[in-house]
Parts: C-alpha cells; sequence; structure tokens
C-alpha cells in the first residue's frame, strides 16, 4: 500500500507531476483473472529519474505501459504533467524504449533515430512552435547526429541494425527515444539482454546524455544496482498484487560514475533497497524458500 | 564511406568473377554432360519416346524465328496474368490485413477459389473469353493470385509487437504503420512467394494454352499440335525454350530480390 503521504500529493492535480492515482490492472485472459496491479498511486515530479523495480510479475512493465498509453487502467486514472496519457502520446511527449531495441532493420541507424520525425507530423510542428515561443529545446537531443556520437555510435550512423551489436542496438533505441524530445523518457528494463560489461558503459551513457536534457524518467528494472546508480528515487513494488511497496530516495551526488559503485554509500542505498525487496519476497514466497 | 563503397565494389566483382572458376562451373557441367549421355542412351533404344538431343538442337537452330515468336506469346500471357494476379493479390492482402470484415467476407471465398484445380476452370474460362489472350491471362493471374496473397497477409502481420508500440506512443496513423512498418517487413514474405509465382505464371499460361483447342500460339499450342502429329522434336525443343523461360524469371527475381532485400538475413551470404 501506498503512504498517506503519497496519497495526499496524488489528490492534487498539477502540471509538474507524472501523477497514477489508484491505478489498478486485472488481467482476464487466464483461467483465473491476475490482479497486475491494485490500487497503485505514484507521483513523479518534473525532471527527476525514478526506478520502479521488483520481482517479476510485480506489475512494473503494466505500470510503464498505462504511463505509456499503451493500456488503459481498469480503475483509477494517469496524467502526465496534467495531461492523460492519450493526450500526452498524441502531442507525440512521451519516449518508449523496450525491452528489445525494436529498431527497422531495414533503415541505417541515423535514419531509425529520425524515422518518428515523420511519423505524426502535425503534433511535431506543434511542438516544435511552443517550443521556440517558450524555452529553447535541449541542443543535444535535436541533434541526431549530435545525439548519437554522445551514445559511441558516430562512426555507425550508415549501418543497418543487422551488423550492429546488441548494445549499439539498444543505444539506437534509446538516442531515438531521445530524439523526440520527450516530457517523459519511459524505459523497460532496456539493458537487461546485454552483457554485465556492455550494460555498464550504456548506463554512463545513459546518464551523461541525461544531464543534458533533464527529461523526467520512469526506469523499469529488476538490478537494483542498475536502480541505484542511475536513480534520484527508487520505487520498489511487490507481487500478487501488484502494489507499491516502498519509494526510497537516493542521495547520491550527482554526476555519477562507475567509481561510485564500489562506495559505501551506494552500498547502503542498494541495501535499503534490497531489505524492502525481501520483504516484498516475503509477502510471495513460502517461509523456507526466503 | 568511399572506402567502405570500394570494398563492396570489389566484393561485388569477386563474387561476378567468382562464376568463372572452374569450382563454381565444373560440377552444373558434369552434371549436365552426364545428363545428356543418360539422355542420348535412352533416346537410341527409344526412338519413339525421346528424340535425340541433335534432332532437338536442329529444330531449335534452322526455325529459330517461329520458336521466339510462339515464346513470346506466352510469355506475354504469362507475365501480364503474373502482373495482374500478384497486384491483385498484394492489394487484397493489405485490405484483408487493414479490416476485419473485408477478411471475413473475402477469404473464405477466395480459399475455396484456390482449392479448386485451375485446370478444372481454364476450360470454361475459355468458353467464356474466347480463344484470345484474355483466358489465359485470367487462368495465369488466379495461378499466381493465391500465394502473394498468402504470403502478403503474412508479412504485413509479421511486424514485432515492442516496435508496434514504439509507434503507439507517438500516435502514429494507421496509414504510418502500413507505409513504414507493414509494407517494408512484408517484402521478405512477397519476394518469397514472388520466387515461386514467378515460373509459375509460365504454367498458368500453359495450363491455358492447352484448353484453348483453337488458339494459333503460343508454346502450348505449339506442344499439344506437335504431340497430336508425333513430332517429338518439335515438343522437346518447346519444352527447351519453356524451361529457359522459366530459368531466366527466376534468376530475374532473384537478382531483384537481392537489391531490394540487402537489409534482411536472407540476403547475408555465408561469411
Amino acid at each position: 500500500m501506498a503512504s498517506t503521504a503519497e496519497r495526499e500529493v496524488a489528490a492534487v492535480p498539477d502540471a509538474s507531476h507524472i501523477l497514477v492515482r489508484s491505478a489498478g490492472k486485472t488481467y482476464r485472459d487466464g483461467e483465473q483473472p491476475t490482479v497486475a496491479l491494485a490500487d497503485v498511486d505514484l507521483s513523479v515530479p518534473r525532471g527527476r529519474f525514478v526506478s520502479v523495480i521488483g520481482p517479476s510479475g510485480c506489475g512494473k512493465s503494466t505500470l510503464l505501459r498505462l504511463v505509456a498509453g499503451l493500456e488503459e487502467p481498469d480503475t483509477g486514472d494517469v496524467s502526465i504533467f496534467g495531461a492523460t496519457a492519450q493526450q500526452a502520446s498524441a502531442a507525440k511527449s512521451i519516449g518508449f524504449v523496450p525491452q528489445v531495441p525494436a529498431l527497422l532493420p531495414w533503415l541505417s541507424v541515423l535514419d531509425n533515430v529520425r524515422v518518428l520525425d515523420k511519423v505524426n507530423r502535425r503534433a511535431g510542428r506543434r511542438r516544435r512552435e511552443a517550443a521556440g515561443a517558450a524555452t529553447e529545446r535541449c541542443e543535444l537531443a535535436g541533434d541526431p547526429v549530435q545525439l548519437l556520437t554522445r551514445l559511441g555510435l558516430g562512426d555507425a550512423l550508415a549501418q543497418r541494425p543487422g551488423q550492429l551489436s546488441g548494445g549499439m542496438k539498444q543505444r539506437t533505441a534509446i538516442a531515438r527515444a531521445f530524439a523526440l524530445q520527450p516530457d517523459v523518457l519511459l524505459m523497460d528494463e532496456p539493458f537487461s539482454a546485454l552483457d554485465e560489461f556492455t550494460r555498464e558503459a550504456v548506463q554512463l551513457q545513459l546518464l551523461d546524455v541525461w544531464h543534458e536534457t533533464r527529461t523526467t524518467v520512469l526506469f523499469v528494472t529488476h538490478s537494483v544496482t542498475e536502480a541505484v546508480l542511475l536513480s534520484d528515487t527508487v520505487v520498489v513494488m511487490a507481487a500478487r498484487p501488484g502494489r507499491i511497496a516502498a519509494v526510497l530516495d537516493i542521495g547520491l551526488e550527482r554526476p555519477r560514475r562507475h567509481g561510485h559503485l564500489d562506495s559505501d554509500a551506494m552500498h547502503a542505498c542498494e541495501h535499503a533497497v534490497r531489505a524492502h525487496l525481501e520483504q516484498a519476497w516475503t509477502d510471495v514466497l513460502p517461509r523456507d524458500l526466503v | 564511406m568511399v572506402s567502405a563503397r570500394l570494398a563492396a565494389a570489389a566484393r561485388r566483382a569477386a563474387a561476378a568473377t567468382g562464376f568463372l572458376h572452374p569450382r563454381w562451373w565444373l560440377p552444373t557441367l558434369v552434371a549436365l554432360a552426364a545428363a545428356a549421355v543418360v539422355w542420348t542412351l535412352v533416346a537410341r533404344s527409344n526412338p519413339y519416346v525421346l528424340p535425340a538431343l541433335g534432332a532437338v538442337g536442329e529444330q531449335l537452330t534452322t526455325q529459330p524465328g517461329f520458336y521466339v515468336e510462339n515464346a513470346a506469346a506466352t510469355l506475354r500471357e504469362a507475365l501480364l496474368g503474373l502482373l495482374a494476379g500478384s497486384v491483385a493479390a498484394f492489394a487484397l492482402a493489405v485490405g484483408i490485413s487493414e479490416s476485419t470484415v473485408l477478411r471475413r467476407a473475402l477469404l473464405p471465398l477466395v480459399v475455396v477459389l484456390n482449392v479448386t484445380p485451375v485446370v478444372a476452370i481454364a476450360p470454361a474460362l475459355v468458353v467464356a473469353f474466347g480463344f484470345g489472350i484474355l483466358p489465359k491471362v485470367v487462368v495465369t493471374a488466379l495461378i499466381t493470385f493465391f500465394p502473394v496473397l498468402m504470403n502478403t497477409t503474412t508479412g504485413l502481420r509479421s511486424v514485432a509487437r515492442p516496435v508496434l508500440q514504439v509507434f503507439r506512443t507517438v500516435h502514429a496513423s494507421r496509414l504510418d504503420v502500413l507505409w513504414r512498418l507493414r509494407i517494408p517487413s512484408a517484402l521478405p514474405y512477397v519476394f518469397a512467394s514472388l520466387r515461386v509465382v514467378f515460373p509459375l505464371s509460365i504454367v498458368g499460361a500453359i495450363v491455358a494454352e492447352f484448353s484453348a483447342a483453337g488458339a494459333t500460339q503460343g508454346l502450348g499450342t505449339v506442344i499439344s499440335v506437335a504431340s497430336s502429329s508425333s513430332q517429338l522434336d518439335r515438343v522437346f525443343a518447346a519444352i527447351a525454350c519453356l524451361a529457359v523461360m522459366g530459368s531466366v524469371l527466376l534468376l530475374l527475381v532473384t537478382a531483384v530480390e537481392r537489391r531490394v532485400l540487402s537489409w534482411h538475413e536472407s540476403q547475408s551470404g555465408p561469411s
């Protein structure tokens, strides 16, 4: 259950937060209905990097799909800086990075990053006009070549996805999402298929680009280390039914480097997250397994 | 960039001149020679079943104009039917993949049409459309229609879910999804079916010519007229033309496929 403090925050609609209000989602395709999410409240302030972590089946990916507007909640609602998920995606203000890179194999790396410019053009034009009037957009994210170069793909612009390694493909998918200059970036275990070394390198590259764009990020992961290294806030979820077990702030200083991986402060944060995760596990597993 | 392009050109050149190496052509040549020897032996003992290779060659060399003319007629029927059949199949595939109503309405009809033997329909079409080119084009179109339809329908549905999700999160229109995702994803499937139906189109044209007893032109007509008067050398000369036509069509579609689908796994050779 979410704490009462969060509920109070969630009760105020505002344009500076992503709000999930008592969202519930039940899947009825199996023999028994599965309660993927039960009464979840979450509030993410603009510009934060928030990780969602939990055992498999805890509904973390479902939560992400609700925010992305790919699914509708059965109960409750989602608002993204004052707009509904549908309005936000219609305005092209959601960047989505799925678990697999989901690139188009017939396009080069550069064209894969630019392809979303060509769909839903009206929203793109509207946003550019609004951006011109208000604040200038991030220069890095506005230039696909610069963005890809920063992510270490400067030499691979003309290559096709079939010629790339897993890490390069996932970095291309990340560049595609950043290039939209979205208000919120939703990432669904984007590094889970990568080997340890590649993953650490890509994590730092992600942080590097994020520092410049300061996009709000909702990042689903099953790695405690990854969650702590990347995030300002870690949301711990528990399964059956899927719910939020704890919300922890990570006070580590930024910019974060891999040197931090071994620091005492980092270990303390990991320990705290793990303790909450174990608590979430005990609710599910038989005693002797824990 | 330039060096990569040069390297690619060098690879292509190497691949092209690779055909000249004995390792490439020798096995084929030996097999062909062996087949010719067997043919000659069989033909010598059964002259009323198999004509001598020399007699077939003589047919082709003494009156090449006759064969070219009839081959052109058959090829015209085959290609027109192919064009009509595959364009219609592609359009219908897009239609039924976009509209459930259309799929429910038309797919059973199409399946029934497909399981009905074209050989059985051909005489009826001749009765309906006469002895001109039209019934032949229709038969060829029918024979090429179904493979293209089925493969294209599967291909249009082959887009991975995560890719569709990425497009949905930016509210891509159905037209965008169709044009930028579904059709490119379907191309490998379309080409797989084209490799089948290009040679098959000739079968369609020949079957139609067989059914139209009064037809004046085409290699099918040549074969049925010549076989009724036991001119075996003429029959086999026409068959040889058909074999060459089928092979050329297959080479053509494979070459186009290699260009269009350079990004696809099927085109990356052993490395």
